[in-house]
């Protein structure tokens, strides 16, 4: 048994890297064509250029182009003259931290209301509960972000907008979490979330093999967990990675986080074409990690995918 | 005759009836929002503004609601906020129109490729729906904004064309679910053109109320975006107003306790956005019934 489950997933797991080197080829033509059809040919300000011996036709400004992106050269930018990618490592920790951070807290949120609601129905509290996560979803993340930098100040007077900086405060990690609360709380995934584990759950719960198993008398949620629960989570918590990366430019716009969304914004001011260049292939990669992610665990509990 | 009427409209009068009081409340929510966004972009198309959005009043900066001649009260430069909120409504409302027009357009079409040819066509859309998802959006809008310039018609552009596989997905799921109908089959036994199938018997007759959902909640999203671009000055420039540069203008003076001139605007984003997500997603639960119970 255990031994047939194993051998179509490492076969689909194949398969999935294959998908996912595929999909990152076309994320790689997406932003080359942009910067292509761009005027001021950007392409010369990452140093591919005739001089290389390259045609200067697009496939082999492409060819040029991509070989030095595979190379991890992603040029200098055009505003400090530091290489870009170094600097994006060094920040691009900050954002994977803040991003996996607030879709923990996120899922943290949504899944209690999900499940009490697809478990018991609408109750008054549960109703509640969706409205707030509505609510919380249609704000505005940057003013809600001055609304808890306004208390944090005020109540408990930290002053979380220098978070981050190389000046040593006393509880850093509190100054850590504030960022993390806000993008976790409003970035407009939390009522998404909600919404599609209950109707998952609730589709499953419905089942006619649950319906058997609780007529047998067995632990319900056992028989539900892997379909109605573990899949939904990782699929919607994969899918929504790139919504709180789009969110991460905000927030940390608006705490000074220096992450790559803040470096984002400084380079689409500053039309910093290789910073923000670097910024969107590596946020790609980001998503199409996560996305592969969910995929392992999607086919690690449900081997029957692999027979597709 | 009159009963054949009655008979077809009264699937519709059934769905009313079974609509949850909640989602009729959505509904209505989001319909109220509607108009008075509609409204409220007609007025300040003319120009029928209570007080000039620009002229300034130094005497009276950041003034409370309920301020004599300003209900809404000033913003810092003492500039009327109610006449502000209303023309900032002019920032996205025709560039979100064609967000959500290139969405609706763009992705029946890949979706009735997609659904009605199959093969290589599905997975070729398939793979341009997981191509735009890699993405996330202000990513790439910034990467747009940065190779092109900050202009708001281009950034509607890339939001529509990534919102278009979500239609696709939908009118594929609906096509391969119509496909076994037999009223379908019919279409096609009476030599119907492939045109006539797929524009009149699958998209209007059948895919209407789901592209209706899926533009209000594009226009949600359409908001969102002009809003977070202006916060971030990339969209609309001072002193033209959008209600995403009114909060960040705000937002300086957030910290010495002036609430009010960004909490105006922000609360103007919350209402509206909260507007267009209640009326798709009620919409959805009475018509489509997608509900969990």
């Amino acid at each position: 048994m255990k031994l047939a489950a194993v051998k179509p997933v490492s076969r689909v797991l194949a398969r999935e890297l294959a998908v996912t080197a595929l999909l990152l080829a076309g994320v790689s033509v997406v932003v080359f064509a942009i910067l292509y059809f761009a005027p001021g040919n950007p392409l010369h300000a990452l140093g591919v250029r005739e001089a290389e011996g390259m045609a200067n036709t697009w496939p082999g400004q492409y060819a040029a182009w991509f070989g030095k992106v595979l190379r991890g050269d992603f040029g200098h930018s055009v505003r400090t003259g530091l290489p870009v990618l170094p600097e994006l490592a060094r920040v691009g920790l900050n954002t994977l931290y803040l991003t996996l951070g607030a879709l923990a807290l996120t899922a943290a949120i949504a899944v209690p209301i999900a499940v009490h609601g697809a478990a018991h129905g609408d109750t008054a509290g549960n109703t509640a509960a969706t409205m707030a996560a509505y609510v919380l979803s249609a704000l505005p993340v940057f003013w809600f972000g001055y609304i808890v930098v306004y208390v944090s100040i005020h109540q408990f007077g930290m002053f979380p907008l220098i978070s981050g900086t190389a000046t040593k405060q006393q509880h850093a990690w509190l100054y850590f979490l504030v960022p993390i609360f806000v993008l976790g709380t409003a970035s407009g995934t939390l009522s998404e979330m909600i919404r599609h584990l209950r109707e998952e759950l609730s589709r499953v719960l419905a089942e006619d093999y649950i319906r058997t198993a609780r007529a047998k008398g067995a632990p319900v949620w056992r028989h539900a967990f892997k379909e109605g629960f573990l899949i939904p989570v990782t699929e919607i918590m994969s899918a929504k990675i790139p919504f709180l990366l789009g969110g991460a430019v905000i927030v940390e716009q608006v705490f000074n986080w220096p992450g790559m969304g803040r470096m984002a914004w400084q380079a689409a001011q500053d039309r910093d074409f290789p910073v923000i260049m670097g910024v969107a292939l590596l946020a790609a990669a980001f998503v199409r990690l996560g996305n592969l992610a969910q995929r392992v665990v999607f086919t690690a509990v449900n081997p029957r995918a692999s027979r597709e | 005759m009159r009963r054949y009427v009655q008979a077809e409209t009264f699937p519709r009068f059934m769905a009313l009836q079974r609509a949850d009081a909640l989602d009729l409340a959505y509904v209505g929510y989001g319909l109220l929002v509607v108009a008075l966004v509609f409204a409220s972009y007609l007025i300040g198309a003319f120009g029928w503004l209570p007080h000039d959005p620009r002229a300034m009043n130094v005497t009276l900066l950041n003034a409370a609601p309920f301020t004599p001649g300003h209900p809404l009260g000033t913003d810092f430069l003492g500039r009327d906020l109610q006449s502000r909120l209303i023309l900032g409504i002019q920032a996205y409302f025709l560039p979100g129109l064609l967000a959500i027009t290139i969405s609706i357009v763009g992705g029946s079409v890949l979706g009735v490729l997609a659904g009605y040819r199959g093969g290589p066509l599905e997975t070729l859309v398939t793979y341009f729906a997981n191509l735009v998802d890699s993405f996330p959006r202000l990513v790439l809008i910034l990467l747009v904004i940065a190779a092109f310039k900050p202009d708001i018609y281009y950034v509607m552009v890339v939001v529509g064309i990534t919102g278009m596989p979500v239609i696709a997905n939908l009118v594929a799921g609906k096509i391969a679910f119509l496909r076994q109908k037999s009223f379908i089959e019919a279409a096609h036994a009476l030599g119907l053109p492939a045109h006539t199938v797929i524009l009149k018997h699958i998209l209007w007759l059948n895919c209407r109320a789901a592209l209706v959902i899926q533009a209000t909640l594009g226009m949600a999203e359409a908001i969102l975006i002009e809003t977070s671009l202006s916060y971030l000055g990339f969209g609309v420039q001072e002193p033209t107003p959008s209600w995403g540069n009114m909060v960040q203008a705000g937002a300086n003076y957030f910290l010495q306790g002036n609430f009010w001139p960004s909490t105006a605007p922000a609360l103007a984003i919350l209402a509206t956005i909260l507007g267009f997500q209640l009326l798709g997603d009620g919409l959805n639960n009475i018509l489509e019934g997608k509900r969990g119970r």
